[in-house]
């Protein structure tokens, strides 16, 4: 139509206005729900779901006792990842930054967690009839902390560099109260004792369980099970799950920040594969006031395979043009 | 019912930087050839006309 | 009473009343007939996704039923799982293959902007609800889930509040913040849906317009002009739709 005024705004016409034909909405609402009720009992029968049991600090005791060792170690030394974290268990380190705000710095400490405290000491504090153990306690609390330190971290060395992180290969050495205090953990550990004790104000109902999971992850065990099973985080580990079984694939994009540099080499990533997803999250829900892509979909022609013209010899619709 | 899917070892196509599972590798194919079918699919019942039919206008 | 009153009220009530009523044209709430361009199996995505997530709901209230744990020690507690995870999966897929056909469709066109933000945030919201559910299994992907996930959110200052390393606290959003959270999005992406009614495609133009030269803003369509429009196009004789392009419509 020539002449024809460009109006301002989206001259999108209203779709009230277009000729209708009957269609059973209900109709379509049960089939699909029949039909994706029968595809879900199908894939359930066939597949099944995963349930791999759950870690106690038992059992990581019993699979893996010298990672144990040198974890309650490294919790006295204040070297695990847990007692080096900073907000928001403890104020050892700032967290990360996103550019120049040091947002978890910012919103500070809120979970306290003393790691060798809360995580080693008052679960060992617990316990009675240990000789050597209550020695030990009486011994590193009368230690001034330097020196405990130092003790620790000879230790942690010494474990290392033994064969297999074996404590009984472990040489003489200026370890203090270290060696039994850590001893005495994993027989705690081993005993399934550990478990219960480190549930917050010995609370008879345990519903948090962030020291628990903390100490396991400052040991290497739980990441070794889970790299075995492709769920490391260089791994697109986000996507994935244990076996066969489908994983998350709409994490492809967050995990995929991970995999490549810069992100991959910064002490940062976490906060700047946030901060980008932020962004491209916000650009996603923006699309329709975006200039250039909103106008994106009309280019790319595939529009034209969902409305395609009517075939010659379709009759052409009748009847008035409103519902 | 079936054997529990994580007693096999998962498997894994690595090509370049991307590692994924085979699982979610059909999963994303299967996603994909589904919306070309939909597309590609003709849709049925273009042409039905019921000048006479009832029709609830929904006012008043 | 007719539900576009004219004159104002006092009455909070009928205020309401009248608003609810204008949100929707009459008869749109549940039409039995939808435009002619509709006509495609792209369109089923929509339904697809509802469906599933009507499963999902389903089989999570099945399984809320013997409580978080009893699905590692019961048969049918483990077969509703099943349920719960696939029927997840098929939400998922539904949804994304229904967001790629909206996209290309340019589907906000015509004052539809607030049904892509609605959809697209139902979708954000949906990975943060699986996120609780994978974090509520009480199993070694809660565990592993739990441990690596605490470094992304406690990076950005989220962590202090939003601890994933307690189960008690990811479950009750898992079952009952976040559903609710998705829940009202979904309603309210169905209400534009039904308001707005399904975009025409690109450069289509209504019988009545192809006869008589535009002079309207498609803002006329809005809703207070609505009904008189219905009225006004009742007697016009429907003409194949084209998608005829005017020159200035051209890229």
């Amino acid at each position: 139509m020539t002449g024809y005024p460009r109006r301002r705004g989206d001259p999108t016409p209203d779709s009230h206005l277009f000729p209708t034909r009957p269609y059973d909405l209900v109709k379509e609402f049960v089939v699909a729900l029949a039909v994706v009720l029968a595809l879900t009992l199908a894939l359930a029968a066939a597949f099944s779901s995963p349930d791999r049991r759950a870690i106690t600090l038992r059992d990581w005791a019993t699979a893996a006792p010298n990672d144990v060792v040198a974890t309650a170690t490294a919790e006295l030394a204040g070297t695990s990842a847990s007692a080096t974290y900073g907000p928001p268990y403890n104020s050892a380190a700032q967290g990360q930054q996103l550019g120049p705000f040091p947002l978890a710095k910012w919103i500070g400490v809120h979970i306290p967690v003393n790691s060798a405290y809360d995580l080693v000491l008052a679960p060992l504090r617990l316990q009675h009839g240990d000789a050597a153990l209550t020695a030990a306690l009486r011994d590193w609390r009368a230690t001034a902390p330097a020196r405990r330190s130092a003790q620790a971290l000879a230790y942690a060395d010494a474990l290392a560099k033994a064969s297999g992180g074996n404590p009984r290969r472990v040489p003489p050495g200026a370890y203090g109260p270290v060696p039994q205090l850590a001893a005495s953990f994993l027989q705690l550990a081993r005993s399934g004792g550990l478990d219960s004790a480190l549930t917050p104000g010995s609370s008879f109902y345990p519903a948090d369980q962030t020291k628990a999971l903390l100490l396991l992850s400052d040991g290497a065990y739980l990441e070794d099970q889970a790299r075995a099973e492709h769920l490391g985080g260089d791994q697109w580990g986000m996507m994935n799950e244990v076996g066969n079984y489908p994983g998350q694939p709409w994490m492809w994009l967050y995990t995929f920040w991970y995999q490549v540099k810069p992100f991959s080499t910064s002490g940062n990533a976490d906060a700047l594969v946030w901060g980008l997803m932020a962004l491209l999250t916000l650009g996603f829900v923006l699309v329709p006031v975006i200039p250039g892509l909103r106008s994106l979909p009309r280019h790319l022609g595939v529009h034209r395979l969902i409305w395609r013209a009517p075939a010659p010899g379709d009759a052409p619709p009748r009847g008035p043009t409103r519902t | 019912m079936a054997a529990p899917m994580w007693s096999a070892a998962g498997r894994y196509v690595d090509w370049g930087v991307i590692q994924i599972s085979v699982t979610n590798l059909v999963i994303i194919g299967l996603m994909i050839a589904i919306f070309v079918a939909a597309l590609l699919v003709p849709f049925p019942g273009g042409s039905r006309h019921d000048d006479a039919e009832e029709r609830d206008d929904g006012r008043g | 009473m007719a539900g576009a009153d004219a004159a104002p009220h006092r009455s909070w009530t009928a205020r309401l009343r009248g608003r609810i009523a204008r949100t929707i044209p009459p008869g749109q709430w549940l039409p039995d007939r939808q435009p002619q361009y509709v006509q495609s199996w792209i369109y089923v995505f929509g339904v697809a996704t509802l469906a599933a997530l009507v499963v999902v709901i389903g089989s999570g209230v099945a399984l809320a039923l013997g409580g978080s744990a009893w699905w590692h020690t019961s048969p049918v507690g483990h077969f509703l799982n099943s349920m719960h995870l696939w029927s997840v999966e098929i939400f998922f897929a539904a949804m994304v293959v229904h967001l790629w056909g909206k996209f290309f469709m340019a589907a906000w066109r015509g004052k539809r902007a607030l049904t892509w933000i609605t959809g697209a945030v139902c979708f954000i919201g949906s990975i943060g609800t699986a996120f609780t559910g994978y974090l509520s299994q009480s199993n070694f992907d809660s565990q592993w889930i739990s441990t690596q996930a605490k470094d992304g959110l406690n990076s950005v200052g989220v962590g202090a509040f939003f601890n994933v390393l307690n189960p008690a606290q990811m479950l009750m959003w898992h079952i009952v913040l976040l559903p609710l959270v998705v829940g009202v999005l979904v309603v309210a992406h169905i209400v534009l849906v039904r308001r707005h009614g399904v975009v025409p495609p690109f450069d289509a133009v209504p019988p009545a317009q192809q006869e008589t030269t535009p002079t309207t803003e498609t803002g006329a369509s809005e809703l207070s002009g609505e009904t008189t429009r219905f009225e006004s196009v009742e007697a016009v004789t429907a003409v194949r739709v084209t998608t005829r392009r005017s020159p200035q419509e051209r890229p």
